[in-house]
């Protein structure tokens, strides 16, 4: 009677022991992947199948456009701030208002312009069909997101 | 007053019931029916599901080709079980971190900003 009863509770200890060495076997990879770098980095490295020299040039070109985009992004702050102040001061469309409204637009602009030149820079970067791939992708995420539908969101 | 003695009242009857001679057939069975008749009728004792469960897995399991199988089972089962968690977990952590991605190419693009 005893022997039956220890190969029932050892199948079961089989069955959650089986469970957490895959569990921890498949997502130690990912685990692993956070500290040192990036994650969306190292992401990015693992779903394009990039060599680490392409992955230290993507870096490279990645930290060079944060930096721009930091400062184009403050840019349309200090644009947005002003254009909030002048909004509040009236209940019409001045011309102050106006030019505002297209300045902070060329910025948009500018940022989506820089912002495509580095995904084109990323994907040459990438072996051509992962390339043709990241660009296809990130482009679908951003410039050719439904901004429009996502405003009555 | 004095008692009459039932001995001597019952005598007619003693020697009726002397006489008297049963023809009729029992019904088939009917000694079984009779014990479970009284099995029926004693107070059962209840035993939990769970204990019935486990007194017939244990008597199975006593079978080394049962126990084998069960062992088998049991360790294809928490590796798919376990497998299957990690495609879930993979593609949790794969969304998150894309999404992280786009958020930091292209901050502007976030309505909500």
């Amino acid at each position: 009677m005893r022997r039956p009863s220890v190969i029932l509770f050892a199948g079961l200890a089989v069955a959650v022991l089986a469970y957490c060495a895959i569990y921890y076997a498949g997502t130690a990879n990912s685990c692993r992947m956070d500290p040192g770098q990036t994650p969306e980095l190292a992401w990015l490295k693992q779903e394009f199948h990039l060599s680490d020299a392409e992955f230290t040039r993507i870096s490279q070109a990645h930290e060079q456009y944060l930096a721009g985009c930091a400062e184009r992004c403050h840019r349309i702050d200090l644009k947005n701030q002003a254009l909030a102040q002048l909004l509040a001061a009236t209940n019409n469309i001045t011309p102050e208002i106006e030019k505002a409204l297209a300045e902070s637009a060329l910025l948009r602009a500018e940022c989506q312009k820089k912002m495509l030149q580095h995904f084109y820079e990323v994907s040459r970067t990438m072996p051509p069909e992962q390339g043709k791939r990241y660009l296809a992708w990130v482009q679908s995420k951003t410039v050719l997101t439904d901004s429009h539908s996502q405003m009555h969101h | 007053m004095k008692a009459e003695n039932p001995m001597q009242s019952d005598e007619p009857l003693r020697q009726v019931l002397h006489k008297w001679k049963v023809d009729a057939k029992l019904p088939p069975r009917f000694q079984e029916q009779v014990w479970r008749r009284i099995e029926r009728s004693e107070p059962q004792v209840q035993v939990p599901a769970w204990m019935l469960l486990f007194h017939r897995l244990t008597a199975a399991l006593a079978r080394p080709s049962l126990a084998v199988s069960y062992v088998t089972i049991l360790l294809l089962a928490g590796l798919l079980a376990g497998y299957w968690q990690v495609r879930i977990a993979r593609a949790h952590n794969d969304e998150a971190l894309s999404s992280r991605y786009v958020q930091m190419v292209a901050p502007f693009q976030n309505p909500h900003r």
